[in-house]
């Protein structure tokens, strides 16, 4: 029954649900799957390979605009009034991270598709299906001589975009565990963990003839240092909430101590997220072992720990205010 | 020199008879189950001396100086018009519900209709544009509301400031309403 003042339904205080965390995930995942392809493609030139044709960086290739569309579509539809979603590109606000966000999407968004086909040209040449883009690439690599410095604008801005997705909710200072500096950091290091998850996985799944070892056991010591950060910033985001005090210390209370979300933190984003990477590194995959069935592993658990850690931030965010 | 309005809510005078939150919904046409003002009875609290009292708290848009809904709003369909009326403009809103998160007053719901954030907007588009009050301050039986500009310090809510104390609801934001609401005398102030 409704008391005196009416339906409280409105007052839910899910306002963003399970869509934006998703598209977090996958914003986080396709910043970091392009920076870990194009650290392999700058960094790993060693012995007779040439890095391009490295599965790392066929994989990143194709999972950072395959997951940054998928995420945008996926919001586009969670808006209340999708259809007028253009509005977004029309009409700026520059003190909205949301705007800022889109801008730096703007650039991101093509950059990575024109990597991707620059990357598959020799597929994409032999498919009749995409005949249509040939032209398409031959005009792109027409500007051959901008190369590296579009590669490194690339990188820039997938650090923007990596780190957006943390200010957009830092910006709200009604939720104390959002409004805090290390969330950006935190989303740009648990993105870069999913980056290099996915492309390790995507890699192993479908470019296993252009798979070097020695790419692989780079990016898995990488991982592990970049897990060895996500650790101490998470403390850090607990800390800084419980001496701030007030409501942001309840809510640091609640939000790691109550219920549902709780067990999600402690078990999900913790347990399997990060603990359990760092335990398969320590054992199964000791002193850079390669063993193709515990590297996938390591991957899958990895992926869900940073989406776990996403659904945990945006709800338990949402409901623990200390209010 | 621009008008500047504002409210004052008296928790002393509220009786909590929802007469506002109803003629709110029948001069703006709110459509059902949802609501651009709520009146919340809290209690009944126990007094030291034994006695006990109920409170009554506005659940509605304060009309923040600092308005977090306008600095997060990616398209500017969220607004401030020139009189200080926090307000949606439905055409460019893409109902992406930032201000909805960033409110720190669950003021704002989403219209089944429009599908866009809606508000209070001191009955802007009804009542305030016909030169009258907003139906909340007009239907209160109690006086418990008082209505007007700010920058006008002959203006009725100008004297009822300068005489009596008023709070804040999140003063620690720094959000500066334009809603000022005075604390009810008995058993301490509970923001």
């Amino acid at each position: 029954m409704n008391p005196i003042w009416g339906s409280m339904e409105q007052y839910n205080p899910i306002v963003w649900p399970w869509p934006i965390a998703v598209y977090l995930f996958l914003a986080g995942l396709s910043a970091g799957s392009i920076m870990v392809a194009l650290l392999v493609k700058w960094n790993r030139h060693e012995g007779e390979h040439n890095t391009i044709w490295d599965a790392m960086v066929k994989a990143g290739a194709i999972l950072a605009p395959v997951t940054i569309i998928v995420g945008l579509l996926l919001l586009i539809f969670d808006l209340k009034k999708p259809f007028d979603f253009y509005w977004l590109l029309i009409s700026y606000n520059f003190t909205s991270v949301m705007t800022l966000g889109v801008l730096a999407l703007f650039v991101y968004t093509p950059i990575v598709l024109i990597f991707m086909l620059l990357i598959f040209e020799d597929t994409i040449r032999k498919v009749k299906l995409f005949s249509m883009l040939i032209p398409v690439i031959e005009f792109i690599k027409g500007f051959h001589s901008y190369a590296k410095i579009i590669e490194y604008s690339l990188f820039g801005i997938a650090i923007v975009v990596g780190a957006y997705t943390g200010f957009l909710l830092s910006a709200i200072q009604a939720n104390p565990m959002w409004n805090t500096p290390v969330l950006p950091l935190l989303f740009l290091t648990s993105g870069v963990s999913a980056g290099i998850a996915a492309n390790i996985l995507v890699g192993l799944m479908f470019f296993k003839s252009s798979i070097n070892k020695e790419s692989i056991k780079y990016l898995l010591v990488m991982d592990l240092r970049v897990i060895m950060t996500e650790l101490p910033l998470i403390l850090v985001l607990f800390v800084g909430m419980m001496y701030t005090g007030g409501d942001s210390l309840v809510a640091a209370k609640q939000a790691l101590s109550t219920g549902y979300w709780a067990k999600v933190f402690w078990f999900g984003v913790i347990g399997v997220g990060l603990v359990l990477p760092l335990i398969i590194a320590f054992t199964a995959l000791r002193n850079h072992a390669y063993k193709v069935g515990y590297i996938m592993i390591n991957s899958f658990v990895v992926l869900c720990g940073v989406m776990m850690l996403r659904f945990y931030i945006v709800y338990a965010g949402q409901l623990f205010t200390g209010v | 020199m621009a008008k500047k309005y504002g409210m004052i809510h008296d928790e002393n005078l509220c009786i909590g008879c929802q007469a506002c939150s109803i003629a709110c919904r029948s001069e703006n046409d709110i459509p059902e189950s949802v609501y651009r003002l709520q009146v919340r009875v809290l209690g009944p609290k126990k007094l030291p001396d034994g006695n006990m009292i109920f409170e009554f708290h506005r659940q509605s848009c304060v009309h923040c100086e600092n308005t977090p809904c306008v600095t997060v709003c990616p398209t500017g369909a969220s607004f401030v018009d020139e009189n200080g009326i926090s307000l949606v403009n439905t055409d460019i809103c893409v109902g992406c519900l930032y201000c909805n998160a960033a409110c720190p007053y669950d003021a704002r719901f989403v219209n089944p209709i429009t599908h866009a954030p809606d508000k209070c907007t001191f009955c802007k588009e009804s009542r305030l544009g016909r030169g009258e009050e907003p139906a909340c301050v007009s239907v209160c039986p109690t006086e418990a509301i008082v209505f007007g500009d700010i920058n006008d310090p002959t203006s009725k809510i100008s004297k009822v400031l300068s005489q009596r104390p008023t709070y804040h609801q999140r003063a620690d934001l720094g959000t500066e309403p334009k809603m000022f609401i005075v604390p009810n005398k008995k058993g301490g102030i509970q923001s």
